[in-house]
């Protein structure tokens, strides 16, 4: 273990088929650099995405991120569009429950923006080692 | 002629034309001040109705489970289930009839900003009453440190036997199929951990956003006392902020979260607007 830094945080990252997950494989591609957190999990759209699987998620990982494509290029038109009312529920409950703020992100990325992708996968781990240990709904020992 | 007279008289016409098959309304319950939900079919069993404090139950519910003509004698709470099933294809208009009648009680729910009727084929007794609902439990909530709120709602969950009782009293929670029952995929475990705990009651207030009307019958048939109506009300509170909607007050309206619009607020995204 001499000078290895273990990287057990974990972060669930729902990624839309048509323009996130084509974002981190164009990140991948690309040979964009960014830290190893992240567990993929392919949606078919940020619609999909019920408040549920992010509760759920949180019981094992210590963070979620959620992506889409950015409003107006929905591969489905508005799927993302009726997302985003969701998602500001679900931001908005978990603080009113004293969850820590970045916790649970969201973000839009499309297919070209590998960049951007690498940039929020690092923001994301930042911000998931900065937080305090999350005691997954008090089910860590 | 008092309301509650208006009320029978209304019922029985109803059933001696045959218009309707049954009247559902309330009796007197088994303890002092309650009340119980009561289906009236003849006209001699109408007698046995009361409309008085302590009929809060929503009744909308029964509306899903009676299959025939019906009567429903409606409150505020009531006939706003009711915009809102209709909206969603649950019951069919021409099925039911709605006796619109103002809320009797004044003093049990405090928070209840319209106890007067919004839809009905006919009212009875209606008039516009002063409330003074607001959202001030919410807000002295959201006062409190992060801290403190995680563990009160830690403390809340914790309660919870997960009888699903808040469930089944809600018009809104109408699935067939719940995602607390399923086991293929198995959804939500079955244990009244603290974290399956949480996890169903986040769920339970996301699922009925937008829907919920804060009637309180999850509150009212909560045996164990879980404070749901701070997660129901939050959720409301934010609808209400950030779409600038209320439910369950216009049949013309499409339901909030099924719903965008071009510019609905997204400060919550990485990086803010």
């Amino acid at each position: 273990m001499n000078g290895v830094k273990i990287m057990d945080k974990k972060v669930v990252a729902f990624l839309c088929n048509w323009c996130s997950y084509a974002g981190a494989d164009l990140a991948g591609v690309s040979r964009f650099q960014y830290p190893p957190h992240l567990r993929v999990v392919r949606i078919p759209c940020s619609g999909r995405v019920d408040p549920l699987f992010i509760f759920t998620a949180l019981k094992h990982a210590d963070g979620v991120l959620v992506a889409g494509c950015h409003p107006g290029d929905c591969h489905y038109t508005s799927g993302n569009l009726v997302a985003r009312r969701k998602f500001a529920l679900v931001k908005s409950l978990l603080d009113f429950i004293g969850m820590d703020d970045n916790r649970v992100q969201f973000d839009w990325i499309s297919a070209a923006e590998g960049n951007r992708f690498a940039e929020t996968a690092t923001k994301v781990a930042e911000d998931i080692e900065n937080l305090p240990q999350w005691d997954q709904w008090g089910e860590r020992a | 002629m008092t309301t509650l007279d208006k009320i029978k008289a209304q019922a029985k016409e109803l059933l001696a034309k045959n218009k309707v098959e049954v009247v559902i309304g309330f009796t007197q319950g088994t303890l002092q001040g309650k009340s119980t939900p009561y289906f009236a079919r003849t006209e001699k069993e109408v007698d046995n109705l009361v409309w008085q404090e302590g009929c809060t139950n929503n009744l909308a519910n029964y509306l899903l489970k009676i299959p025939q003509k019906k009567a429903i004698i409606a409150k505020g709470c009531d006939t706003r289930s009711i915009v809102n099933l209709i909206k969603e294809n649950q019951i069919n208009r021409d099925n039911v009839y709605i006796i619109g009648v103002n809320c009797p009680s004044t003093d049990s729910c405090q928070s209840c900003q319209h106890p007067e009727p919004i839809l009905a084929d006919c009212f009875i007794d209606v008039a516009t009453r002063e409330t003074k609902g607001d959202f001030s439990d919410v807000e002295a909530f959201s006062r409190l440190s992060k801290e403190e709120r995680k563990k009160y709602f830690y403390q809340e969950v914790s309660k919870c036997i997960r009888c699903y009782a808040c469930r089944n009293a809600c018009p809104a929670c109408y699935c067939k199929e719940c995602f607390v029952e399923e086991n293929l995929p198995n959804w939500l475990g079955k244990t009244t951990s603290i974290a399956d705990n949480a996890i169903f009651h986040l769920t339970r207030a996301i699922h009925v956003a937008g829907r919920c009307i804060d009637c309180g019958a999850c509150v009212r048939a909560c045996p164990m006392g879980v404070n749901l109506s701070i997660l129901n009300r939050k959720l409301l509170k934010d609808v209400k902020e950030l779409f600038l909607e209320e439910s369950g007050l216009s049949l013309d309206t499409e339901l909030t979260l099924n719903n965008y619009k071009e510019d609905d607020p997204q400060g919550f995204l990485i990086g803010g607007e």
